[in-house]
């Protein structure tokens, strides 16, 4: 087993009865990176959490912790740390004392960084959990989570419940945790956090893996909109690689989109005569409606 | 139970539901099996009591003698006091009228307290209680629901007598007393509901309730000048009424009120606190308790402590009084022969001695420690389905490791529970100045473990195998057992019938010694139930 992957899994699949919840899945994320998992609602990323948790059985294929069958949960929990899509708490326990659960019999925890973590996720740990509200209950996972010692975190939409100020610790501490080695697996539908803390980003639609990409490299394998003012002859770009719906908006100005690399467009554009020009990124934002479609929704 | 369903299901999609009527039938979809089941009980427990009346009473002496057991104190304490023998009605509210009335008082109090401020708990009436319906409305439609029920079951338990012939006054007095008492524990587990903001909290203060009326109409029945005790207990007021001799409607009135009262109390409340609160509110705050935080194993022992304390408060004291009445009992039996030659006839062999007497009784404890097992099974699923374990689930900890921790724990609970029924009757013995060692009742109540270890291993499978199933099937052997050998004693049903029970193997201890063959055969069919548990628990999914 290659352990230079913190995450491997080989067409993974559940099903549900007659519903595919994960078709086929086979992806990789390295050890140390922090790896954003996208897809709309339903896509079946909690799914593919608890199949790597070996809480849930895959119906067909396998997963790997650092080379551990995700099956030996003895040994691959080990490994890593997690924090559920929806955190219930024994409602009779105080924050304290599940900590204290959580330490006890995980994998090994940092009580001085844990400390660190209840002062600045502003957390009161006298409190029985049955008075927690949502984002406080997902404080105590996250600080559970964030202070052991795991190599891996593995993180189900762990600030739907944060405010933008806990929110701003939260990617701190991710950027903490990939400082010390560990690696994050981070499932999200706030896609300005994906952008800031992802190195990598894995997009899911119905169950498929539809596309596993660095993030930068997300815009490049997406439409830019250039457009351009020019002197004399529009220049050519019929033939042009990468080169669709080019319109004339005005006198002297041309409007096209490019997909992929730019070069082939520039080159033509040399014959011309350009006075400005000016390229538009599409918003991440943009790139993921694209990705998701409307068929997704199920 | 279906009138109440038939126009939920009428109201189609197309046309648009009336909230509250969706509340209803939330409310009844969540109790109606257990709803059918409890009535199904009532009233054929009631019919095959009565059925078996014309045979007892053929022979004349029997009958005659019956009578006399009205005079001695330590019976009318542990079964009531008898009155009526003489007719089919009176002795049918003898033998099973505590008996069905307690089985209605609990499952009252664990549906209401389950459907109301156990979904309230788990968060789930919160999106309920977004839309139109009120905290209010929500919790008198699910009280609603409950009431129907056990009203149900009185009216079920009357018509049974109508059916075998009893007079009409006496069938209608103890259906509607039985009706009454369930529609009481219902509403003092609406209030305890809406004063603790806790499931455990509220049931067990509900349950506690029932277990002091118990007592007071044991005490109030067993000591004449203690009497008027009764009138402070419901079960002393289902007594008071006296179906098929007195017929009194006055202890009805006072229960209905006391009903009443606590129904509007407890609505009263539900208007004045907020979702997921109650009156009582939580501490905000307290020191951490680390002991037994260490392990899943020590986590187990942990979540066992509370409610165990309770089941062993119940059991304790139910035990302490057999040993105090035993010796009383036993001189009482041995004074009147053709009692004693007819209790034999009936399965209860030399109640004479004290032996005997506490063998039988401790045949019975296996129905509580077999439910205890089941419920804390039930328990454990629960945990599971409401997502509390899923932290726990991913720690480096093995499901073999998870379940087996839990089904130690259980078994280490079921294990003190007997033996404090064991040493609490040695007690009430001890107490009388009986004569009945320490170890003979240890060894008396742990003779029935093999049942309670048969309970929690049929538990486990279905924990393993159909979690769903969870504590109907931990309640199958034991109390399903129970009932099977008494319906199969009743209608004499053929051999194997009666052997498929587990108490059918069980030795009358101390009487006896213990039946080492059956003992293991029982054990190891349940440790072989346990090994399958092991195997599917491992390879299903986790219901979160
Ligand atoms: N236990 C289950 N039984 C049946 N179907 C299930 C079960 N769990 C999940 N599903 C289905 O599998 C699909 C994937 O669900 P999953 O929870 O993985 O989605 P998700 O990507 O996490 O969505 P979200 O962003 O809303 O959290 C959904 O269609 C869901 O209804
Ligand atoms: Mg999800």
């Amino acid at each position: 087993m290659n352990s230079d992957f913190a995450l491997r899994t080989a067409g993974l699949t559940k099903r549900y009865g007659r519903l595919t919840a994960l078709d086929d899945l086979t992806l990789e994320v390295c050890a140390g990176e922090v790896f954003g998992f996208l897809g709309p609602n339903g896509a079946g990323k909690s799914t593919t959490i608890r199949l790597l948790l070996g809480l849930a059985r895959p119906t067909a294929g396998q997963a790997w912790v650092f080379g551990v069958g995700a099956a030996d949960v003895a040994r691959a929990h080990r490994l890593l740390a997690y924090v559920p899509a929806d955190v219930a708490l024994w409602p009779q326990l105080t924050g304290a004392e599940i900590l204290h659960l959580q330490a006890s019999t995980g994998p090994g925890v940092d009580y001085a960084y844990q400390a660190e973590l209840v002062e600045r996720f502003e957390l009161d740990l006298s409190k029985p959990a049955r008075t927690y509200s949502t984002g406080n209950r997902q404080k105590v996972a996250l600080v559970a989570a964030f202070a052991t010692r795991a190599p891996l975190l593995v993180l189900d939409e762990p600030t739907s419940g944060l405010d933008p100020l806990m929110e701003r610790v939260f990617r701190t501490a991710v950027a903490a945790a990939r400082d010390r080695g560990q690696t994050v697996f981070l499932s999200s539908h706030q896609l300005a956090e994906v952008e800031a803390v992802c190195d990598r980003v894995a997009i899911l639609r119905a169950g498929r893996l539809i596309q596993v990409a660095p993030i930068g490299e997300l815009r490049g394998l997406h439409r830019s909109e250039v457009t351009l003012t020019y002197t004399g002859q529009p220049p050519n770009l019929d033939t042009i690689a990468g080169v669709q719906d080019v319109r004339q908006p005005g006198e002297g100005r041309l409007r096209f989109t490019l997909t992929g690399p730019p070069g082939p467009a520039l080159t033509a554009l040399a014959d011309a005569d350009i006075t400005a020009l000016a390229v538009r990124e599409p918003s991440l934002e943009e790139i993921f409606l694209d990705y998701y479609g409307t068929e997704a929704v199920r | 139970m279906t009138t109440v369903t038939a126009p939920a299901t009428t109201a189609g999609s197309s046309v648009p539901v009336v909230p509250g009527r969706a509340v209803t039938r939330l409310g009844v979809r969540q109790i109606r099996r257990g709803a059918l089941i409890v009535v199904a009980l009532a009233a054929g427990m009631t019919a095959l009591v009565a059925a078996t009346y014309d045979s007892i009473m053929a022979d004349p002496a029997a009958a005659g003698s019956l009578q006399a057991l009205a005079g001695n104190p330590a019976i009318r304490t542990l079964f009531g006091e008898p009155v009526a023998l003489d007719t089919t009605g009176g002795f049918t509210v003898w033998r099973v009228g505590t008996v069905i009335a307690v089985l209605l008082g609990v499952w009252a109090i664990l549906a209401t307290t389950r459907i109301t401020r156990g979904e309230e708990d788990a968060g789930r009436w919160d999106v309920l209680l977004s839309g139109r319906v009120t905290l209010r409305a929500a919790v008198i439609r699910h009280v609603a629901a409950v009431m129907t029920a056990t009203v149900a079951a009185g009216g079920a338990v009357s018509v049974v007598l109508l059916l075998v012939g009893a007079p009409s006054a006496g069938a209608l007095v103890h259906g509607a007393g039985v009706g009454l008492l369930g529609l009481y524990f219902v509403a003092v587990a609406a209030l305890a509901g809406q004063v603790f903001p806790a499931r455990a909290a509220a049931t067990g203060t509900a349950v506690a309730v029932l277990g002091v009326g118990l007592l007071l109409r044991m005490v109030g029945d067993g000591i004449i000048d203690l009497g008027w005790l009764r009138w402070l207990s419901p079960f002393g007021l289902l007594a008071l009424s006296s179906p098929f001799h007195q017929d009194r409607i006055l202890p009805l009135l006072v229960l209905l009120a006391a009903t009443a009262l606590v129904t509007a109390t407890a609505v009263g409340a539900a208007g004045h606190r907020d979702v997921r609160g109650g009156l009582v509110a939580t501490s905000s705050g307290r020191q951490a308790r680390l002991l037994l935080l260490g392990s899943v194993e020590a986590f187990a022992v942990r979540r066992l402590s509370r409610p165990w304390t309770g089941w062993a408060l119940g059991i304790g004291a139910y035990y302490l009084l057999i040993g105090a009445t035993a010796v009383s009992i036993t001189e009482f039996l041995a004074d009147n022969p053709a009692l004693a030659g007819e209790a034999a006839n009936a399965g209860f062999a030399e109640l004479g001695a004290v032996e005997g007497f506490t063998a039988t009784l401790f045949a019975i404890l296996a129905l509580p420690v077999g439910g205890f097992t089941a419920v804390r099974m039930g328990a454990f699923i629960t945990a599971e389905t409401d997502r509390q374990m899923t932290l726990l689930s991913a720690q480096p900890v093995s499901r073999l490791r998870l379940l087996g921790a839990e089904l130690l724990a259980t078994a280490a609970g079921a294990v003190a529970l007997a033996t404090v029924a064991g040493a609490l009757t040695w007690a009430g013995v001890a107490a009388v100045s009986g004569r009945l060692g320490l170890l003979a009742a240890a060894q008396g109540a742990w003779n029935i473990l093999p049942i309670v270890l048969l309970s929690l291993a049929a538990a486990a499978l279905a924990a393993g195998w159909a979690p769903r199933a969870t504590a109907v099937a931990g309640a199958l052997p034991a109390t399903g057992g129970f009932l099977l050998l008494v319906i199969g004693e009743s209608v004499d049903a053929p051999g194997w019938v009666r052997n498929l029970s587990p108490f059918a193997h069980l030795a009358p201890v101390p009487l006896h010694t213990v039946d080492w063959p059956a003992t293991l055969m029982m054990t190891g069919i349940a440790g072989a139930m346990i090994a399958a548990a092991m195997i599917g628990y491992q390879r299903r999914d986790l219901r979160s």
